[in-house]
């Protein structure tokens, strides 16, 4: 197993390949940063492997879990030739992930038979060395790391596998350049974002030198930029010759494949290329998926890397982007002109010229230390006063999270909170809920202070708050008591509770039976566990909601059924306060957007003209000049 | 964006301490730990606290950073003192204040017992600081590799003392954020006494219990995938002793022992 694989042999044979697939060489890429470093070491080119062309073959596969009714995967037969990028799409639960988990014998076939590199993934023996040449990169990066030093971590697989090592080093080093990550080699994971994670967890499995790359949603975690540089990395070594299996919520990415799966309920239901499958919308509307888009609205908005794509495989489906995009403009102006007069009632979230550091925090549970004479009554000379002294410190350069931001959101609006990580969105999103206190400036909740601690059980009856993946804050043992953990908090009376409890998980839409009140949430799916956590914050019955990221990492149906939601809220007067990455939510569901960058208010206006200022290229040049 | 907590962080610079082969670092540190139990008295705590602040001045770890991470067992070393400077009753009597008597002997021990447990916590905090989890999990396992021989699973352990140590920020971070979560759906954590606050932290327990319990059961598919089998494997660290740094530094030990139990003899 030592011996490497990849090499430079396979970039002749994948030079048509390339063609094939219109992908623009990166700049200063060199086209193969892994084949073009490997070559050097003397590798030796991939052995054809195995007696049949193809890689990969499943015949008539059945998948069945022990305690589980309906069968994962239900007759699934395909094979996969060496080199092909493939794409596997399908809602939660359709059998993506255990499809792609029988290819290195993490899960096996309860009938039929799984072929990989032309061993049986059944047999007793194969699983190692089927492993060693097919790497798994898993959908959360924090749990595929085993130690706190990056380097470290990506040489965990090749010790494994008893790589000598001075090769191990030389693997890590490629490994690391080959995503980017050669600056971070000596970093803790823990320091890094999402995105550069989920490229030391890639790294990690390049350095087993593999010819299969399996990717398990490798982005649902990720923002926008996140998700862009794993794509890149994808293209570049799909360029490679490795063959890639990749799992996804985003129909973006599979724009970028030789070869579409789609599952749906276990079964294969459609199998063949992007611009095939996407020209069908109703086939793709019926197995719950949604037609690619709006990464491009996206890239219009932030400006960057909007060229560096490459988009040539996405002509084919791009009229249906700007149809549909256009139409989301549309659907949005239509909806603040509607809503114009909600606009113009009060404000019942403020923001006054607010700043925040996490090096000067305050426990928002405890009162403001009043030795210090900061923020300690709301007297007009107090507030000048630790405003001066804000501003004296924050000349000190210390670092704030948050730069004087002020903007009011009104009820039966929803305002949508956008940038890139370490912009600031969620520690707003905290802000607005009390869960933060600012350093400077003040927050306005419905009139309400959030420093006042006296009228603070008074707010927490004004506002909610559903965290990022608020799936996990489930904790009682069935969805009824989890559900009315939130208004029996506020006293209640038990039948009032009840009805509440069946309200909001209406709202959610989900049917509030018995035998779903009476079930643990830890049983129910991911999808059904996120509309109990929010129907959790929804039987609050607060008519100001602030939302970090609700539509994270669920499939296309979720994601639907999260922003009806969001509509029916709006429709009922609530205020909405959203941290969002996906601008086709923006599109859909904003009226007011506020664009952050590294703490500070870089554009704020309904969502053409934050798109519009946009296109003039304020933004970008308001992003260089920093 | 959670406070990070700074259980077992490496401090990436270079230095000659960080240099030093681990498993000389490891010895080195444990036996100077244990030898600061027999420092009583002032000249071989000034003897300690010497090879202390030579090792912590040539790591490069900024004295600031060292002191954050004892921080938390300041209090700790408060109470000892306390404990100390009034429970030891022999001595001349030094002060006396109605009830409250300090004798000579209960300063000394307040001060002895206080500095040289000081030194042992900040001793364990250089190692932490200049050795890499992966690099102190290598020295461990090669040190107790005769043990593998009559069962005892040492690779395993260390491997799990890693893990351990590269989960807690995780952990930290996600007991934040539910804390936030519950919160916002009004637990009662604010401004609560402990009996009550112990009650209402179900609802933070159980979500962390699960957290807990994920990331346990997908790092174990991910080991997997990544070929660990418990067995055999290589090191992408070579344990090799370079005799211009470690023997000095072996040497240097030696002959602090042999001062320190020079000291205790003579003095």
């Amino acid at each position: 197993m030592t011996t490497a694989r990849l090499a430079a042999g396979n970039i002749a044979g994948n030079a048509d390949l390339n063609a094939q697939k219109h992908i623009e060489p990166l700049e200063g890429a060199g086209a193969c940063p892994i084949t073009g470093a490997q070559s050097t070491s003397g590798c030796t080119p991939p052995q054809a492997t195995g007696t049949s062309a193809s890689l990969i073959a499943c015949n008539d596969v059945h998948v069945s879990y022990p305690g589980s009714e309906q069968e994962a995967l239900r007759g699934v037969t395909f094979s996969v030739p060496a080199g092909q990028h493939v794409c596997i799409l399908g809602g939660n639960g359709s059998g993506k992930s255990t499809l792609l988990q029988l290819f290195n014998a993490l899960v096996l076939p309860s009938e039929g038979s799984v072929t990989v590199f032309g061993m049986r993934t059944d047999e007793p023996g194969q699983a190692l060395a089927i492993r060693s040449r097919a790497a798994y990169v898993f959908q959360h990066p924090e749990d595929q790391m085993v130690t706190s030093i990056v380097a470290d971590d990506v040489a965990f697989g090749p010790e494994n596998i008893r790589v000598p090592q001075p090769e191990i080093e030389h693997r890590v080093e490629t490994s690391l350049a080959a995503v980017d990550m050669s600056a971070h080699a000596q970093a803790d994971p823990a320091d890094l974002s999402g995105g550069q994670k989920q490229r030391v967890a890639i790294a990690g499995a390049l350095a087993m030198e593999p010819e299969i790359l399996l990717l398990d949603e490798p982005c649902a975690m990720l923002d926008l930029e996140g998700r862009r540089a794993v794509s890149d990395i994808i293209e570049r070594l799909s360029a490679c010759g490795i063959t890639i299996m990749h799992v996804t919520h985003f129909m973006d990415d599979a724009l970028a494949a030789d070869r579409v799966l789609i599952l749906d309920q276990g079964r294969l239901a459609f199998d063949g290329t992007p611009s095939e499958a996407f020209s069908q919308p109703e086939l793709i509307r019926e197995l719950g998926l949604e037609l690619p888009n709006k990464v491009h609205t996206a890239e219009e908005l932030f400006g960057k890397h909007a060229e560096t794509r490459g988009t040539a495989n996405a002509s084919a489906a791009s009229t249906l982007h700007s149809t549909t995009r256009h139409a989301a403009i549309d659907a949005a102006a239509t909806r603040t002109s509607t809503l114009a007069p909600h606009a113009a009632a009060r404000p019942s979230i403020v923001f006054e010229d607010v700043s925040f550091s996490y090096t000067a925090a305050r426990n928002p549970r405890k009162r403001a230390r009043t030795l210090f004479g900061v923020h300690r009554k709301r007297g007009e000379n107090a507030t000048l006063q630790a405003q001066q002294q804000a501003r004296q410190r924050i000349a000190g350069n210390m670092p704030l999270a948050l730069e004087h931001l002020s903007f009011n959101a009104s009820p039966g609006t929803l305002t949508a909170l956008i940038g890139r990580t370490g912009s600031g969105k969620s520690t707003s999103a905290e802000l607005a809920c009390a869960l933060k206190l600012p350093y400077s400036g003040r927050v306005l909740v419905d009139g309400i202070d959030t420093t006042d601690l006296s009228r603070r059980s008074e707010l927490r009856r004004k506002v909610g708050y559903v965290s990022q993946l608020p799936e996990r804050q489930l904790f009682a043992e069935t969805v009824f008591d989890d559900v009315a953990f939130g208004p029996r908090n506020l006293k209640l009376p038990e039948e009032e509770v009840a009805q509440r409890v069946n309200r909001a998980l209406e709202t959610v839409g989900m049917n509030p039976s018995d035998d779903l009140l009476n079930r643990s949430p830890f049983a129910l799916s991911g999808g059904q566990q996120r509309n109990v956590a929010l129907a959790g914050v929804l039987a609050m019955g607060q008519p100001i909601l602030v939302l970090d990221e609700p539509m994270a990492g669920l499939d296309p149906r979720g994601r639907a059924n999260v922003r009806l939601m969001l509509h029916e809220l709006k429709q009922a007067g609530t205020t909405l306060l959203m941290v969002t990455h996906s601008m086709e939510d923006v599109l859909e569901l904003a009226d007011q957007v506020i664009l952050l960058d590294q703490g500070k208010l870089v554009a704020a206006g309904t969502p053409q003209a934050v798109l519009a200022q946009a296109r003039d290229g304020e933004v970008q040049n308001h992003g260089a000049t920093r | 964006m959670a406070q990070r907590a700074s259980i077992g962080q490496y401090y990436s610079v270079d230095s000659p301490i960080h240099r030093l082969d681990p498993r000389v670092k490891f010895v080195g540190t444990v036996v100077y730990m244990a030898s600061c139990l027999f420092v009583d008295s002032f000249a071989t705590l000034l003897l300690a606290a010497l090879v202390a602040a030579g090792a912590v001045a040539t790591s490069n770890v900024p004295v600031r950073r060292l002191l954050a991470q004892i921080k938390p067992i300041a209090f700790f070393l408060i109470v000892t003192s306390v404990i100390n400077l009034f429970f030891v009753q022999t001595g001349p009597v030094l002060v006396a204040l109605g009830p409250l008597v300090i004798y000579q002997n209960g300063l000394v021990a307040a001060a002895l017992y206080t500095i040289r447990f000081f030194l042992l916590v900040l001793a364990g905090s250089l190692l932490t600081l200049t050795t890499t989890p992966v690099a102190l999990t290598d020295a461990v396992e090669k040190l107790l590799s005769p043990l593998e021989r009559a069962g005892v699973p040492v690779s395993q352990g260390t491997l799990i003392l890693s893990i351990a140590l590269r989960f807690v920020p995780t952990l930290s971070r996600e007991t934040e954020n539910i804390i936030a979560a519950q919160t916002a759906r009004g637990a009662d954590l604010e401004n609560k006494g402990a009996f009550a606050y112990a009650r209402a932290c179900v609802p933070l327990v159980v979500p962390l219990f699960a957290s807990a319990l994920r990331h346990a059961e997908n790092l174990g598919r991910a080991m997997d995938a990544r070929c660990y089998t418990g067995g055999d494997r290589t090191h992408y660290h070579i344990l090799r002793m370079v005799p211009s740094r470690d023997y000095p530094a072996i040497a240097l030990l030696i002959t602090y022992i042999a001062l320190l139990v020079a000291a205790h003899f003579l003095l």
